[in-house]
């Protein structure tokens, strides 16, 4: 038994040191269709990179903002600006609260915010977090804290993904990447919000499925779940507010799933919890540009709404 | 718990060091962490269906014992009939319940009456063909005096739910498995390593052969109509390696992890697609199921000792009830009946044991006279492998009919790119060292044992750096676990 521990320890040793170096090498010539599982792709969908690169010059903000494409499309900075309130979004592409934790022990203290606004909806919930920790791996330095997330993921992509993405970060092989501001209809604006020239959502035809039920006693709720509840203890050990929001969807996909009360009852016992779905009138088609996100004229009806009810 | 998970990268050292450091002094308490370990193994995946196997277990134990002190044959009839009701009511009921009511709602409706029936949402408990098939030998065996039963409930439990081969084979008999729970193992190191070499062959031919066949193949079936018949040729190889790599790599693992905790469980692929008759294909391919059906089912019938009409009638039975087996369909009926009439033709002309050892035995290269037998034998499973993957009986005729068309005849185009060259090359590869190692268990044992060690290492590093790249994206689970 001693010379096969002794053999395995050996072998896994030679395995812990060579697989880095392929990997990196594999990372940087393979062809795409055998990259499939480093996913590293920074300056991809949502500016996650040209947001954290903006996040440098700021600090002590009155509202920071975190979540989903909920949010960082949700929230326009300049809106909270026009009331006197500061803030920044760190919103990131399917963000959930796996991925919110690693981001305010981050950049908590240098932002400084007097409250965070919260954004969550059931799908994040239900969501294993992977695509968001992939996002977050290519388009920041990473530190123990991306060790930590990607374990409790427990996904060989995102293993894979966060190797090289250390390779990335120690060999400094990003220094001469930039991201455009504008990118097809979205364009970055500074403070972290991402603004899409203005659309309706008439051009597309959905069919949806009416009579779903979102799974809440699943593990990956649970995780999800416990990842809030620390960011609460976080939030509150430095006294700083937090507020749940639920951004707006269209009613037609709201309404697809019949126990979006019970995820209501779920946040409501967390914490102070807003669903906007249920708080302001919007048209399906005139406030969005697609199922899920509002247009410019949703936005600011949703953030007005928001700025009323947090100054009260 | 799927073989391909972190979950069970985690599981399986922490099982392995409880049971070779903490439970080794006691034979009982290695069986029991066996039981406990395998019912965290299954319930990963739903813990209500543990309550399935625990029923099985308690009802083939009580069997057994029963038998044992009864010897009133009508008794011991009724004992026997229990266990069989009881496993086959289960994987009835789970398995063709809805199957059978759609089949009666049809035929009602042909003749002019409408009914509506109560089709239930049954969820087929992962595995239940596997371990009903398992335990139905015991009882079977005690029956017809082939085995002692067991007083030991806990090694009975083991056997029965044993993790590595628990939810997809091999279909281990107790006659073979039961005694091993009844001996102290003692650690062997070489038995252990090779455990370990089949373990990540397994995985191998699961994740990167089977899983990257997976995504050109379901592409392919999946939108059949639209392909012509070179391209739906390339669908359903692709086709014959996902499912080879899949269900061969599954039984691998199984084995080898076996392996590592003393076990030694039964070969269950012999490289099949080797095989130059279609009896050598069913004598190296899913080898415990097909020996099950030969053992409990086709010698009862008879075999082949009757008349030719007794001999067709037989081969029908267990190669139609083989296909049922995999799965409440038309198609995989049409399967198994396609596969016995391949067969009947060897058997009528008694050259179905014609073909007993290796195919190019001692030498490097097949004559030419073995590899035209090899490409037509391997050309007729592929045929049959159309019924297999096809969602219809009308999509697999469709399907063939593509394939016999003038189109076959043109340069396959399908959106295919790069992934699916750099997967023809990778299943060439296996082919060639499948080849190269025909002659034993399995096709990396004793590789280059005689090399140096830094060269069987580098071939190792590079097999698990193959799997982590070439992984698919999704956890994908087993195609067997369906059956």
């Amino acid at each position: 038994m001693k010379r096969f521990i002794k053999t395995i320890m050996i072998f896994a040793f030679f395995t812990v040191i060579v697989y880095p170096v392929l990997l990196a090498f594999w990372g940087d010539y393979a062809p795409y269709y055998l990259t499939k599982t480093i996913n590293y792709k920074i300056g991809s969908y949502g500016h996650l990179y040209s947001r954290l690169q903006n996040i440098k010059e700021v600090k002590d903000v009155d509202i920071l903002f975190v979540g989903s494409s909920h949010a960082y499309r949700g929230f326009d900075t300049r809106i909270f600006q026009e009331h006197g309130l500061s803030s920044f979004n760190l919103g990131s592409s399917a963000q959930t609260p796996l991925q919110t934790i690693v981001l305010l022990k981050r950049y908590l203290n240098k932002l400084n915010p007097k409250m965070v606004v919260y954004e969550v909806n059931a799908e994040g919930f239900s969501s294993d977090g992977v695509e968001s920790s992939m996002d977050i791996i290519a388009n920041d330095r990473n530190d123990f804290g991306s060790i930590k997330m990607a374990f409790q993921q427990r996904h060989l992509m995102v293993y894979n993904t966060l190797i090289y993405g250390f390779y990335r970060d120690i060999f400094n092989k990003n220094k001469d990447f930039k991201e455009n501001i504008v990118k097809g209809g979205d364009t970055y604006i500074r403070g972290g919000h991402v603004e899409k020239a203005l659309q309706y959502n008439d051009r597309f035809e959905y069919t949806v499925t009416n009579g779903q039920k979102w799974d809440f006693n699943g593990k990956v709720f649970k995780r999800q779940l416990a990842a809030l509840e620390d960011a609460f203890v976080l939030l509150e050990k430095q006294g700083v507010k937090i507020v749940l929001v639920q951004a707006p969807i269209t009613q037609m996909f709201y309404r697809c799933y019949s126990n979006n009360h019970e995820f209501d009852n779920k946040m409501k016992n967390v914490g102070t919890y807003y669903n906007f779905n249920d708080l302001i009138s919007l048209d399906d088609k005139r406030h969005y540009y697609d199922w899920h996100h509002l247009n410019t004229v949703g936005v600011r009806i949703f953030n007005e709404k928001l700025i009323d009810l947090i100054s009260e | 718990m799927l073989f391909n998970s972190i979950d069970f990268a985690v599981f399986l050292p922490i099982v392995f060091i409880l049971y070779w450091f903490v439970a080794n002094k006691h034979l009982r308490l290695q069986n029991l962490l066996v039981v406990v370990s395998s019912y965290i193994f299954y319930g990963w995946w739903d813990w209500r269906f543990l309550s399935l196997i625990l029923f099985s277990t308690i009802i083939d134990y009580v069997v057994g014992l029963g038998l044992s002190k009864e010897d009133n044959k009508a008794k011991r009839k009724i004992l026997l009939c229990i266990s069989i009701f009881v496993n086959l009511g289960f994987l009835g009921f789970f398995k063709y319940y809805n199957f059978f009511l759609d089949n009666f709602v049809t035929a009602f409706s042909f003749f002019g009456s409408e009914i509506r029936p109560n089709s239930l949402n049954v969820i087929l408990p992962v595995g239940i063909s596997f371990y009903t098939f398992q335990t139905l030998s015991y009882t079977i065996d005690i029956y017809r005096r082939k085995l002692v039963p067991t007083r030991d409930f806990i090694a009975f439990s083991a056997f029965v739910s044993f993790f590595p081969q628990l939810v997809a084979g091999p279909i281990e008999r107790a006659t073979h498995l039961l005694p091993q729970f009844y001996r102290k193992r003692s650690f062997d190191y070489n038995k252990a390593v090779d455990g370990l070499r089949q373990i990540l062959w397994g995985l191998f031919k699961k994740i990167v052969i089977a899983d990257s066949c997976a995504v050109y193949a379901n592409q392919i079936f999946n939108n059949s109509s639209d392909y012509s018949g070179s391209v739906l040729v390339l669908g359903v190889l692709f086709f014959t390696f996902q499912i080879y790599g899949d269900f061969s790599g599954y039984s691998d693992i199984a084995i080898g992890t076996s392996r590592l905790f003393g076990f030694d469980l039964m070969q269950n692929f012999a490289f099949p697609y080797f095989s130059r008759d279609i009896a050598e294909f069913w004598r190296r391919w899913h080898i415990s199921l097909s020996t099950w059906f030969r053992d409990y089912l086709y010698i009862p019938l008879g075999g082949s000792r009757g008349g030719v009409l007794m001999k067709i009638k037989n081969t029908f039975i267990i190669f139609i009830v083989s296909g049922f087996w995999h799965g409440a369909n038309w198609t995989f009926i049409i399967w198994g009946a396609l596969n016995a009439v391949y067969f009947l033709p060897l058997l009528l002309l008694n050259k179905n044991r014609n073909n007993l050892g290796n195919i190019a035995h001692g030498k490097r290269f097949p004559d030419i006279k073995e590899l035209a037998s090899m490409f037509f034998t391997f050309g007729a499973v592929v045929i049959a492998w159309v019924f297999f993957r096809a969602d219809s009986v009308t999509h697999a005729v469709n399907y063939l009919a593509t394939i016999f068309s003038s189109s076959l005849f043109t340069f396959p185009r399908f959106a295919g790119g790069g992934g699916a060259w750099i997967t023809i090359f990778l299943t060439a590869c296996l082919i060639l060292v499948e080849w190269h190692g025909r002659e034993r268990q399995y096709a990396l044992a004793h590789w280059c044992i005689k090399r140096h060690r830094a060269i069987r290492w580098s071939f190792y590093i590079i097999l698990i750096f193959l799997i982590g790249m070439l992984s698919s994206t999704t956890e994908t689970p087993f195609i067997y676990f369906q059956f």
